[in-house]
């Protein structure tokens, strides 16, 4: 589904769109791979590996609103919008993909492949924060240094099917949608990471690159459902909860216009020079 | 525990107008250790982890996404009693225990039986196959149907 929605604090800006991992083009999908490599040098709060530990490891764990919570998906709205506002400074028009899991029954290929361009990889694993690691081993959960990921294990729970998508973007209570569209969601995380992996579990999962589009589908499916139930919303008793450690409230996360993206399969953009 | 299997409960369906939605509400789960699917099932005690998705009794699962144990000090990952102090701002701990809905509407159109047995299975995924688990707790449960 594609809106051509403008924002509506400044309607003469176009908006960024997150793009179908998929079916983006190698110049974009070049451009972000190129931010997130540029985001894992980076050591201080700017750099991935703080912002992938602002879910979980290390302590403290800052997504204890974030699950099994009616505020699971704006919590995740806020983390993405301000990771990827990291991201922006390697790459103006950078957004995070989404991996329609519906589609694409399998690790993408962009996630998967170990080198590109014979250089690692960004997207296929990323180091983990040491203290993480320490405090995780700490707790009987010993992770391996770098990510990895056991997809599709036997025990695993299936991967959503666009069946299952489909039917909860019926429901037509936020509390009930938010809740059914939240087993989807952690059955992704198990299916990735499966019995060792990192994204099977909350204190290391961000630290996987498909972290981000594995969210970045989530969030799409919550923004179609808030297009199919435009009368429908997030309770008003919820609306001005704090998204700690964000600055932000569910309220201010419920338009994505007015957060400067919105989600599209492709996208072409061309600036006309010559007028 | 590894698997939790019910006593009969009346089926609130038999006998009775048909309904639109049913769902199993289990509360009080607990998704302080590691991650697993519990995996329901309806009149089949026997079921284990070799108990797939595709067997007739199988009437949905909810999936923990589990906080794989407590990395801080002592006392860092216990949930204080509730109610707590009226002027105690901070939202509920991390490991409160949740609510877990799964929608059994179809598996319980399949059902005719006056009693049902509720049968919930842990499973963990392994390179050589399913693992049972001793992961899965919770306080009850509630079989709800609605018109």
């Amino acid at each position: 589904m594609s809106t051509g929605t403008v924002s509506p604090q400044h309607p003469a800006v176009p908006l960024r769109h997150r793009l179908n991992i998929d079916a983006m083009t190698s110049a974009q999908l070049d451009a972000y791979r190129a931010a997130i490599a540029a985001s894992m040098k980076i050591s201080d709060e700017r750099g991935y590996g703080h912002q992938a530990g602002i879910h979980g490891l290390p302590l403290p764990i800052s997504c204890e609103i974030a699950h099994g919570r009616p505020t699971f998906l704006p919590w995740h709205r806020a983390y993405l919008y301000f990771f990827e506002l990291t991201l922006r400074a390697h790459g103006a028009d950078v957004t995070l993909p989404w991996w329609d899991w519906t589609a694409d029954r399998r690790i993408p290929n962009a996630y998967a492949r170990v080198r590109v361009g014979g250089k690692k990889n960004p997207l296929h694993s990323a180091k983990v924060a040491a203290a993480a690691l320490a405090q995780g081993k700490r707790s009987g959960d010993v992770k391996a240094p770098n990510t990895v990921r056991f997809p599709g294990q036997p025990g695993s729970p299936p991967l959503p099917t666009a069946a299952q998508v489909e039917h909860v973007l019926t429901l037509g209570d936020f509390l009930d949608f938010t809740a059914q569209l939240e087993q989807l969601h952690n059955n992704v995380h198990v299916w990735v990471g499966g019995d060792r992996g990192h994204m099977s579990d909350i204190p290391f999962a961000a630290f996987d690159p498909i972290f981000w589009a594995h969210h970045a589908m989530i969030d799409r499916i919550w923004r179609l459902w808030q297009l199919r139930h435009p009368q429908k919303g997030v309770p008003a008793t919820l609306l001005d909860e704090a998204l700690a450690p964000f600055q932000m409230t569910v309220r201010q996360t419920l338009d994505v216009a007015a957060l400067g993206y919105d989600y599209a399969v492709r996208a072409a953009h061309t600036n006309v020079t010559n007028h | 525990m590894q698997r939790y299997v019910s006593d009969p409960i009346e089926n609130p369906a038999a006998g009775q107008p048909p309904f639109t939605r049913a769902d199993l509400v289990f509360y009080g789960v607990d998704h302080s250790g590691p991650s697993f699917e519990a995996r329901v099932y309806l009149n089949l005690p026997d079921a284990d982890i070799s108990t797939g998705h595709d067997d007739p009794a199988y009437a949905g699962s909810f999936t923990v996404f589990g906080h794989a144990g407590c990395a801080g000090d002592e006392g860092h990952c216990e949930v204080p009693p509730e109610p707590r102090d009226p002027f105690d701002r901070r939202p509920p701990h991390g490991l409160t225990p949740q609510t877990r809905t799964v929608i059994v509407t179809d598996a319980l159109r399949r059902t005719s039986s006056p009693d049902l047995v509720v049968t919930v299975v842990a499973v963990r995924p392994g390179a050589d196959g399913p693992v049972a688990a001793d992961v899965l707790h919770f306080d009850g449960f509630r079989l709800l149907t609605f018109s």
